[in-house]
């Protein structure tokens, strides 16, 4: 443990980042960085902040737009900024909840940097299918000029701007790989390509990972140039480089042609960063974990246990227990009504807990909970 | 299984629509009435894709290349069926609701539904609580079956439900939802008449809501 904080302690020392309503930032960055190494300094971490909580704000504001104003709302920098810094005045961020922003054109923009078209609505937006037939995969190519690349930039540097000290800047949802591939053909389409066409699809997914290192590295570069770590939509920071992998689609699709198709991507996908944490949407992506943690480079898991009866997260502890014994860092979503029984359950090691609170008393009744957590 | 449905079924379950075609085509050929093919060889194909979803051995791919083999023989059955009357198990109007644009789920369940007998109007995705109305009353439905798949979504089933009723149509179907959020007493608190988790169990759902 002494070597993680004292490597850590090294790296902190080059760097000058604080935020002043984070006054724990620093002891909350090593238990993070004791997280990624599946190890605990004096508490598990914990993160006041439920999975998806940044996709509820404005939603009955949206619903009533247009389609043009929704989208004019999407690209509005100023004010999706200012909304942002909005939420979080007067806030100290306890625990491991890190206050970021990430610019957010919904979870397709990699698509729509290639020349995907996206639809926005109330919570997401949704890419328009573009290769319609398999000429149309010659048409597809990044472009740094693309609108929605360049809203992204837009996005984070004004984001830029206004954050000093108050908040952390990060980089867009990237979804390189099977979920771009849907995006740009349709997911159900794509269920019908991996039979009838799978070299095609092959086709399809090297183009989408081809350029993930250029698109990542421009963000990357941006935000470390203005002294900002390396952070996005799940606000678990990294002094170096962070990535979330993810595969939502895989979840429709078996063990065999995920093996084929999805993991060579997340192979590439995963190399160059420093801390990588895959996103597993559920059940349906679970039943890859074996393939996904064949893979050294991915360091920790998000599990996301779903919504309907896939909740409450009780019935997941044999799965948790199981990453647990397999020394996988985990993070877990869970509602705070489940926490007493779940900390019963379990041991902390490895563990990462997301729970949403009401207010900053009970953050810290929580806390005190959750240090006495053995 | 008689030997001229046997090829069928088991191209069916292979997804082969090519060989559902010519093996349709040859069992009308041989004089078999297209009623005992529907029945006796691709209903009981997808029934047999439903098991198999449920079992963890087919995935989406595998279930939506059976189901276009099913759809593809089932079009040369259809003229026939309507001309030597065969009723269909039921008429069901299914739509993802306003705001959702997801349809996967919708589609497989529309799928399953017509590889069961029934005869299905599908309205598409973001489907406003009048369309489904309109589509109630057009189409002299039995079933109304609604998808959601985000649960800031959700609540529109109940409007839509609640609109049904207001039209004076509520007796008129039944409803049935579904969806990732979705669970039994969520459709017990809204007034549905049943969820299914899946496509499978949805048509077997639809099957018993009939009866």
């Amino acid at each position: 443990m002494n070597t993680v904080v004292s490597k850590l302690g090294q790296i902190q020392a080059s760097w000058d980042f604080g935020l002043d309503n984070m006054p724990s930032f620093e002891k909350a960055m090593q238990r993070v960085y004791a997280w990624y190494e599946n190890e605990i300094i004096d508490r598990a971490p914990i993160r006041f902040m439920a999975h998806n909580a940044f996709l509820e704000s404005e939603t009955d504001t949206l619903y009533q737009m247009t389609p043009e104003q929704r989208e004019k709302w999407w690209f509005d920098a100023e004010l999706q900024v200012e909304n942002f810094s909005k939420s979080i005045d007067g806030r100290t961020f306890h625990a491991e909840t890190f206050p970021v922003y990430f610019p957010n054109l919904g979870p397709d923009v990699y698509a729509g940097f290639y020349g995907a078209e996206l639809e926005f609505g109330a919570v997401t937006s949704w890419s328009v299918p573009c290769v319609q037939t398999w000429e149309n995969t010659d048409k597809l190519a990044l472009d740094l000029n693309n609108i929605y690349f360049q809203k992204i930039e837009d996005l984070t540097r004004c984001a830029l701007d206004r954050c000093e000290n108050k908040f952390m800047v990060g980089y867009t949802d990237l979804h390189p790989g099977l979920d771009c591939v849907a995006a740009w053909r349709d997911p159900q389409q794509l269920c019908f390509d991996m039979i009838d066409a799978p070299d095609q699809v092959q086709r399809l997914a090297d183009l989408a990972i081809e350029d993930f290192e250029t698109i990542y590295d421009h963000f990357d570069n941006l935000l470390k140039q203005a002294g900002q770590l390396s952070v996005s939509w799940m606000g678990i920071p990294s002094y170096g480089r962070m990535h979330i992998p993810s595969c939502d689609f895989s979840s429709m699709i078996s063990p065999r042609f995920f093996e084929e198709f999805g993991l060579p991507i997340l192979e590439r996908e995963v190399q160059t960063m420093t801390h990588n944490i895959f996103h597993v949407d559920g059940k349906g992506v679970a039943r890859h974990l074996n393939a996904i943690l064949s893979i050294p480079e991915v360091h920790a898991i998000q599990w996301v246990q779903g919504v309907g009866d896939d909740l409450p997260i009780m019935q997941w502890v044999p799965f948790i227990k199981e990453l647990q014994a397999k020394k996988v860092p985990i993070i877990v979503d869970l509602n705070k009504v489940e926490l007493e029984s779940f900390m019963d359950e379990m041991n902390p090691q490895g563990l990462f807990l997301w729970v949403a609170t009401e207010n900053e008393q009970e953050e810290l009744e929580i806390l005190k909970r959750i240090e006495r957590w053995t | 299984m008689d030997q001229t449905l046997e090829p069928i079924y088991n191209a069916v379950l292979n997804g082969d629509k090519d060989a559902a075609v010519e093996n349709v085509q040859a069992a009308l050929d041989a004089g078999t009435d297209a009623g005992v093919i529907l029945q006796k060889s691709l209903i009981p194909a997808m029934e047999k894709v439903g098991q198999l979803f449920e079992a963890g051995e087919y995935y989406v791919p595998e279930m939506l290349i059976a189901a276009r083999a099913m759809q593809a023989g089932l079009g040369l059955l259809k003229p026939l069926l309507v001309d030597s009357d065969v009723k269909p198990t039921g008429k069901v109007v299914i739509g993802t609701v306003k705001g959702d644009l997801h349809d996967i789920g919708k589609n497989l369940v529309a799928m399953m539904l017509e590889g069961a007998g029934f005869e299905i109007h599908d309205l598409g995705t973001d489907v406003s609580p009048d369309k489904f109305i309109t589509a109630i009353k057009e189409e002299n439905v039995d079933i109304l079956a609604m998808s959601a798949l985000l649960t800031t979504t959700m609540p529109m089933m109940e409007t839509t439900i609640k609109a049904v009723d207001e039209a004076g149509l509520r007796d008129v179907v039944k409803i049935i939802i579904g969806g990732a959020p979705v669970t039994t007493e969520y459709a017990q608190k809204i007034g549905a008449d049943g969820f299914a988790p899946d496509a499978s169990q949805a048509a077997s759902m639809a099957k018993r809501l009939v009866a």
